[in-house]
């Protein structure tokens, strides 16, 4: 039992980055359309800016935790400005191989200042011990990720979902053409959601930093799987990919703990149960078929 | 291994192509010539990729350092004033390190091929040096099937192994930490492999495995805390993690073992395979009390030193084994050039064959004529304590050396050259 | 209050749209009637601005509105009924009532609106995705009236409604008239249209093939069902 509890523990901790990611990764699809290739480097940019924060200014981590996602929020904008919006007319592939190019140059960058070896960055001191659950204790910093994503999280989706600016991005990502007809601008929506999406992948990597390797190519595997997750929680779905973030943590967790003996179905469950979805739901979990136009 | 008529035919026909087309020098027949007039060393690594900082274009400069060294010995009297490198990136892939390894030796005039890293991709190169009749030393793969029954007459294995590995640190951390052993290993033929040498090296020293996972790789979540967690749960309860994975992955499960507290918990950590780069990026203070078998390191003794402080004159930073190594492999190379006065693969062979060789990475240094592996002193180090760390990268204590004849297996019998 | 002059829309190569001019006077209700793909639709979009391969004049209020965006267009007091009622999945009937801006000088309060339509009360926090049909095409108008739109595109606002909605709309559109409100209607039921309209025009392959008025349509009704294949 508790070595349940702790697996399940762990795979919320998990859990909570898919979500994180997704979440970006699902706000940006729905305004833009755009399957955002880059959002892993972003994510790698978000721990190495904690990293270098750290060596070469003293910022800590608290302070990395807002100064990253604002700054990468920003670069997102600015990309969005100058590359993004100009291929959204076209067809879909042209951002497919802006975002994937873009994703190279930001990690051979990263490469080539700091090499591929991973960079050291330690836990907060103030999140360095353990918390006592009774049947078992478990690390301070995971359990602070946890919440700290969950409030994220509940954050987003109240904006979203209880504030007027949630309802015309709701409004703009569900039926783009129909809400400019109904005197909204969309465009300018468009710049500041994908910043903001850009934003959580870099939170994401801030958070990942003290307790994942930290090298240019950490966001490369990881963003994988936050596909996986985007498919399964249905393509643009907020509240989805934030389900099936949670949902793959737990169950990538539970397959690596039960499922030891057949590695060849723990290493590929992910993939897995996308393919059962998909078969099932052609849409994911919580997607919607395309509106007909 | 036999072969077939037809891939010798096969071969023969490509030597005779390769040298119609080169345009250079006749092909040598142990004359005391040169092919082309000069030597070709060629170093395929990983350029860009995992293994980059361990060996890298670090290992070119390594080499050229060797080059610079052998010119200034022999002067006027060395066998050949034009010595160049070649280098190339296998990308860590087993067709890429094949077909490089195919044009560095056909259309580079490539003499010996060194270094490359990963199991899969060294295999692959060892073919291509048994085919083109050429040489190869490898450095900067573990796997003991290059000195096993994917040997050959041209392939050389020169730093480490799996078995030196496992013998090193899982003997002695049986002897000396504790019996019950926890293995965690990469789910893929390195991981596989070093779990098996492991095993061996553990029970044979008295010791026990009461559990061993095969962790997805690569491991796209990061986590490998469900590992971490069923480690003290386990009946007997390990006093030992061995950890088999490598760079970025090592890294991970490091950070995570120190998160879960495991040491506090009673089990201590024993790691594989690691390099001075990984403990650079965890930080002693990650990893201290830590042991793990080194192949060489560079503050052992004032000789390292002197290289070490050389190396980093010229690349910023200090030297891994790998990059020791690749600087003996090449002065080892040129030497038996120099001694045999041709470079011609097979006069080369026998020249090295049986040699022994004492230089600043290899001590009692013997290169097996039954094997060709190249046999050395070997050390058990640990992560010294932050507070131990006299200047960067000063980062381990070397515990005891492995005397070369214990530290490497015996020449395996599926070997056959 | 709407002028359109020579305007021609493509569909990639196909041509939907033939120089087609007509004009809608203020408080005017106009119907666009026509077979399946003559092109009805199409010349609706284009006013509102949705439409990208198009060439012509839109002129609203003799203002050349060609280079606007829908947006911009809507503030200027469009209202868009369309064809599929364009309820939003992820947002409540209030929300899907309050989402667009005040583009008129008389936009319904919302309390107005729910007077109303109680059936809308009823269903304020539901997602409007969730109504019958028909509460979904009263919704859709309820919307352009809350905008205070003074020009209403309708698409087909009686499409498969019972004869009791679609007297319902009748009566919306016609206190919506009294109102001073314009309206261009694309409608194939040629009753409901006679009912409520001032004038009709006939689009056939992408033109104006005829102007007609109530009594035209009246005397001609059964000649045009049949061209129209009802």
């Amino acid at each position: 039992m508790t070595g349940f509890l702790q697996n399940t523990f762990n795979g919320l901790v998990s859990g909570a980055f898919y979500a994180l990611l997704a979440l970006g990764l699902a706000v940006i699809f729905g305004m833009l359309r755009v399957v955002n290739f880059a959002h892993g480097a972003f994510y790698m940019l978000g721990a190495f800016g904690a990293y270098v924060l750290l060596t070469e200014a003293g910022v800590p981590f608290w302070a990395a935790l807002v100064i990253m996602p604002v700054g990468l929020a920003l670069l997102g904008m600015a990309l969005e400005r100058a590359f993004v919006h100009r291929l959204t007319r076209l067809d879909p592939l042209y951002n497919f191989l802006l975002t994937f190019g873009l994703t190279l140059i930001l990690q051979d960058l990263v490469k080539l200042r700091y090499g591929v070896q991973s960079s050291p960055y330690e836990t907060p001191s103030a999140l360095n011990g353990s918390v006592d659950f009774g049947l078992f204790d478990f690390p301070t910093y995971r359990v602070f990720i946890l919440g700290f994503a969950v409030a994220v999280c509940v954050g987003v989706w109240w904006v979203l979902t209880r504030t007027r600016v949630g309802m015309v991005v709701r409004a703009c990502t569900e039926r783009p053409e129909l809400t400019r007809a109904f005197g909204i601008d969309v465009g300018r929506w468009v710049t500041p959601v994908f910043g903001f999406g850009i934003g959580l992948a870099g939170l994401a990597g801030v958070l990942a930093a003290p307790m994942r390797a930290v090298n240019p190519l950490m966001g490369a595997d990881l963003i994988i799987v936050v596909f996986a997750v985007v498919v399964i929680g249905g393509l643009g779905s907020i509240f989805g990919s934030v389900a099936a973030g949670f949902g793959i943590g737990l169950v990538q967790a539970w397959g690596e703990a039960y499922l030891s003996d057949f590695p060849i179905i723990s290493q590929t469950i992910v993939f897995i149960v996308m393919a059962v979805v998909l078969l099932w739901r052609p849409a994911g979990l919580f997607g919607r078929e395309e509106a007909p136009a | 291994m036999r072969r077939t008529v037809g891939v010798t035919a096969a071969s023969a026909a490509m030597v005779v192509l390769v040298a119609g087309c080169g345009g250079g020098g006749p092909q040598s027949g142990g004359d005391g010539k040169l092919t082309g007039g000069s030597i070709v060393l060629g170093v395929l690594n990983d350029q860009s990729g995992a293994y980059s900082e361990l060996s890298g274009r670090n290992s070119v400069k390594a080499v050229e350092m060797a080059i610079a060294d052998f010119k200034a010995k022999y002067g006027d009297k060395a066998i050949a004033e034009d010595i160049t490198v070649e280098t190339a990136d296998h990308q860590n892939k087993p067709d890429v390190a094949s077909s490089k390894a195919q044009e560095m030796y056909d259309r580079k005039s490539v003499d010996i091929i060194l270094d490359v890293p990963t199991s899969s991709a060294a295999l692959k190169v060892a073919d291509v040096a048994k085919e083109k009749k050429k040489l190869y030393f490898n450095i900067g793969a573990a796997t003991t099937d290059l000195t096993g029954k994917s040997c050959n007459k041209y392939t050389f294995h020169y730093a480490y192994d799996t078995y030196m590995l496992a013998n090193g640190t899982g003997k002695t951390t049986t002897e000396q930490v504790g019996k019950n052993w926890y293995i965690l290993y990469p789910n893929y033929a390195f991981g596989q492999d070093m779990e098996k040498s492991f095993s061996t090296a553990i029970t044979a020293a008295g010791g026990k495995v009461v559990g061993s996972d095969g962790a997805p790789f690569p491991n796209t979540s990061g986590d490998f805390s469900t590992f971490l967690l069923k480690a003290p749960t386990l009946n007997p309860k390990p006093d030992v993690l061995g950890t088999m994975q490598a760079g970025a992955e090592l890294v991970n499960v490091v950070k995570q073992y120190n998160e879960f507290k495991l040491r506090e918990k009673g089990v201590g950590l024993a790691v594989g395979l690691m390099f001075i780069t990984d403990i650079h990026s965890l930080t002693p203070a990650a990893l201290a009390g830590t042991t793990y078998t080194d192949a060489w390191y560079w503050n052992f003794d004032q000789q390292n030193r002197a290289f070490a402080d050389r190396f980093q004159s010229e690349t910023g930073t200090r030297p891994s084994f790998a990059h020791a190594a690749n600087y003996s492999a090449a002065t080892q190379y040129l030497e038996a050039v120099q001694a045999a006065g041709t470079d011609d693969a097979d006069t080369v062979v026998k020249g090295l064959e049986g040699k022994e060789v004492d230089d600043v990475f290899l001590r009692n240094g013997k290169i097996r004529a039954e094997d060709h592996r190249v046999i050395h002193d070997a050390y058990l180090a640990q992560v010294k304590p932050q507070s131990e760390v006299a200047e960067p990268w000063d980062y381990v204590k070397v515990l005891k050396t492995i005397p070369a004849a214990e530290a490497f297996r015996a020449p395996s019998p599926d070997c056959k050259l | 209050m709407l002028r359109i002059e020579n305007l021609s829309a493509w569909y990639g190569e196909a041509q939907v749209l033939r120089e087609v001019s007509l004009d809608v006077a203020a408080g005017e209700v106009v119907t666009l009637v026509g077979r399946n793909g003559a092109g009805k639709s199409t010349l609706l979009r284009c006013v509102m601005g949705l439409h990208a391969g198009q060439r012509g004049t839109v002129e609203l209020d003799g203002r050349n509105v060609g280079k606007l965006p829908a947006h911009r267009r809507a503030r200027l007091g469009l209202g868009w009924v369309p064809d599929d009622r364009g309820s939003y999945a992820t947002l409540s009937v209030t929300e899907n009532l309050t989402l667009p801006p005040a583009v008129g000088p008389d936009p319904w309060p919302l309390a107005r609106v729910y007077e109303a339509f109680p059936a809308l009360y009823d269903r304020r926090d539901s997602a409007a995705t969730m109504l019958s049909g028909g509460e979904q095409q009263m919704l859709a108008l309820a919307r352009v009236l809350r905008m205070g739109a003074r020009l209403l595109l309708c698409d087909e606002p009686t499409e498969g409604l019972s004869p009791l909605l679609v007297q319902q709309v009748g009566e919306l559109l016609r206190e919506a008239k009294r109102h001073g409100v314009t309206v261009l209607l694309v409608e194939q039921n040629l009753h409901f249209a006679t009912g409520v309209a001032d004038r009709h025009y006939l689009l056939a392959e992408g033109r104006v093939a005829e102007a007609m008025d109530n009594s035209e349509v009246r005397s001609r009704e059964r000649e045009l069902l049949s061209y129209l294949g009802i």
